[in-house]
């Protein structure tokens, strides 16, 4: 088994820097926010170097940008990096804090060789403005220490790499610094010379761990490494060194990730329709906005611009300090279905689709309403109102039994004020709901009222006379 | 420059008192024969506004749009009412043969809401016709409109009060709904491109209560005593 090692020396750096409009210099501090563990280049650049100490570096650079190291966060950061590299490789093992390795023997074949491997993971890292060192070596181990050296080369020659792990200085071994200070004590400089002692002696004189770490590396032990299974949700989220204050900000990140999800949605070949967003605030309850679309959907255009209207109608509460988005829910992608080239072509769905999610991304789900009649006499009851949903379905022919009706239903009856000008039919006796509580006993009559409107009017068996619908 | 007048003098928009031009202009027929008749032969205007002006529903106001309503239903385009005064009844569409699934009622909470919401309407394909009842609207207001109506090729039309017959309007066409007799719809053509306004008729209107063919009334009277009617 051939592997490959990505190290990823400031991760955290790049992944913030990615979020960032302007390209400052930034550096990550560790927990206590007294030293700088890493430095971006642009830092680099005006002197910073990690491990010096908070103070001297801001005085050197006064508008540095500061990020705190978070575990979690890494961890989080790592797997973002595994799910994208799982579109190249199926085998992918994290290495906490700052490793992958993935298993690449089997990839030459399909890929058409090692160097063309190489390139898809060097075009993938920086698509993504990530820095990488790439190691490769047929150990987990082996990849893991030439790549950390910088040493990596794209080559799946045994002697070759062999020689180059021979080559490294001890400490570049990672032993544990007790191992390491006897190895040298015995004048061992090299790692090659470590391999070269007798596995026994080795065993016997220094430790039983210290010979499965050397076998491990040189591969005569086996070194099983359990593979990452990606989830079945969509996470991205956006750490922000200052907080954003106007929506408006929160866009150009929010593009960034949008076209990440959209790009992720053509790999698994689904579609959404609904989308999660929670903006973290400092002090304050995260905000959560959930934005439907009307149909399947995976462009990270129209995302956006359902987003932007979303944002426009909701100004921020708190300055935000990161953002997530989530998609839990994915649809089966369908084959466009065109009845046929005269029929209704895939353009009018998608178009109906777009402006009922604009609709309701600013009016909200409830203001669009379809309708439909329901099976019970009351004329109140024969008829709901659903959530618009696009039916493909052949339309219910029309029911000529059924009783003839106003177009108009008023939402309450209205007590009748004048005697109606023309009686014209009537009574339609209406009877029923003895079964729910919802009594209703009427007789129902058409009439004409003085101002020359059609009306349903009925009389109730013990209130009155009252205006149900206008025949419009 | 005779050439761009002779080009403006062709294009019924600009429109000559002397002669009717045969215009040119995209419409749907209504489906009633003598008011196409009254506009021209065409009907209502698509990619432009129409007003309805009326006092007071249950005049037949609905059944004159009934048979495009079936017509854009049966197309696969949709139906938009906005901001309706009552509830379209369900039960009755459906018998007229309005294919509920393209129906979309939609209320909005303002102005501003109504307006956009109008204007993403109009400009959408899939929309056929957009039947709409703004309450009041700033003269202003009714040119955006007609502006996003001619982004689309859709029917419009505005429900409005019959008080606002008297103030001018850049809708295509205006007609003042009054009740008739006999149940009817009398329709005064306040408007409309291309020719003089002025056009009256009256529509029956009667079949849409089942009245039609009916000389007197078949009222039973309730067994109840000291009935109103």
């Amino acid at each position: 088994m051939l592997w490959l090692y990505l190290h990823f020396p400031h991760l955290v750096l790049d992944h913030i820097r990615r979020t960032r409009e302007d390209q400052g210099a930034l550096v990550v501090v560790e927990g206590s926010g007294q030293k700088v563990i890493q430095a971006c280049s642009e830092a680099r650049s005006q002197g910073i170097r990690s491990g010096m100490r908070l103070k001297t570096a801001i005085s050197l650079a006064p508008d540095l940008g500061m990020v705190r190291a978070d575990e979690t966060q890494e961890a989080r950061i790592l797997e973002d990096q595994a799910r994208w590299l799982y579109r190249y490789a199926a085998h992918i093992v994290l290495v906490p804090p700052d490793g992958l390795l993935a298993e690449i023997g089997s990839l030459q074949k399909l890929y058409g060789g090692l160097p063309a491997v190489w390139q898809t993971v060097e075009q993938g890292l920086n698509e993504r403005q990530l820095n990488a060192w790439i190691g490769i070596g047929y150990t987990p181990l082996a990849a893991r220490l030439i790549a950390r050296a910088g040493k990596g080369e794209c080559t799946a020659d045994k002697g070759h790499i062999l020689r180059s792990l021979s080559q490294m200085p001890l400490l570049a071994a990672e032993f544990n610094e007790k191992a390491c200070t006897r190895l040298q004590r015995l004048g061992l400089n090299t790692l090659g010379e470590v391999f070269d002692l007798p596995p026994g002696e080795l065993a016997r004189r220094l430790s039983p761990e210290l010979l499965a770490y050397i076998q491990k590396i040189q591969g005569t032990r086996p070194d099983p490494r359990t593979p990452w299974q990606p989830p079945h949700s969509f996470r991205q989220q956006a750490d922000f060194v200052q907080e954003i204050e106007h929506t408006q900000g929160l866009l150009f990140p929010l593009q960034r990730m949008l076209s990440e999800l959209e790009e992720d949605l053509c790999w698994r070949q689904q579609d959404t329709d609904s989308l999660r967003l929670v903006l973290r605030h400092r002090n304050a309850e995260p905000t959560r906005l959930q934005i439907r679309t009307s149909g399947p959907e995976h462009r990270a255009d129209n995302f956006l611009n359902l987003i932007r209207l979303r944002l426009e109608q909701h100004s921020l509460s708190a300055p935000v300090i990161s953002m997530v988005l989530l998609v839990k829910r994915f649809l089966s992608r369908e084959a466009p279905y065109g009845q046929d080239l005269l029929g209704e072509t895939q353009d009018l769905n998608e178009a109906w689709h777009t402006l009922i999610s604009r609709l309701q991304a600013r009016l909200g789900d409830q203001a669009l309403r379809q309708l439909s009649p329901q099976a019970d006499h009351r004329p109140e009851r024969a008829w709901s109102a659903s959530e618009v949903l696009r039916k493909t379905g052949t339309p219910l022919t029309p029911a000529a039994e059924l009783p003839r009706r106003p177009l108009w239903l008023l939402k309450g009856p209205q007590p009748l004020t004048e005697a109606p000008a023309v009686w014209f039919s009537g009574p339609e006796r209406i009877s029923g709901g003895w079964w729910d509580g919802q009594r209703v006993h009427r007789d129902y009559y058409i009439a004409q009222l003085n101002s020359g409107q059609l009306a349903w009017v009925f009389r109730d068996a013990r209130e009155g006379w009252f205006v149900h619908g206008w025949f419009g | 420059m005779s050439e761009l007048l002779n080009t403006l003098m062709q294009d019924a928009r600009v429109w000559q008192g002397h002669r009717h031009t045969q215009t040119s202009q995209p419409a749907e027929p209504t489906g009633y024969r003598v008011l196409d008749n009254q506009l021209g032969g065409l009907g209502w205007p698509r990619g432009a506004l129409s007003e309805c002006l009326l006092d007071a529903p249950g005049i037949g106001e609905l059944h004159l749009l009934l048979p495009l309503m079936q017509r854009v239903c049966e197309e696969g385009k949709s139906v938009f009412w906005l901001n309706p005064p009552h509830t379209p009844y369900a039960p009755a569409l459906a018998r007229e043969g309005v294919n509920l699934d393209q129906v979309v009622l939609i209320h909005t909470e303002d102005e501003g809401d109504f307006l956009w919401t109008l204007e993403n309407c109009l400009r959408s394909p899939v929309t056929g016709l957009v039947m709409a009842w703004p309450g009041k609207l700033a003269s202003r207001e009714v040119r955006r409109l007609q502006l996003a109506a001619e982004a689309g090729s859709n029917v419009c039309v505005l429900f409005r009060e019959r008080r606002y017959a008297e103030q001018n309007s850049p809708a295509a066409l205006r007609l003042e709904l009054e009740p008739g007799e006999q149940q009817g719809l009398k329709v005064n053509v306040l408007k409309r491109r291309g020719s003089w306004p002025g056009q009256r008729c009256s529509l029956a209107m009667a079949q849409r209560a089942d009245l039609a063919f009916r000389e007197t009334t078949r009222v039973v009277r309730g067994p109840w005593s000291g009935s109103t009617g």
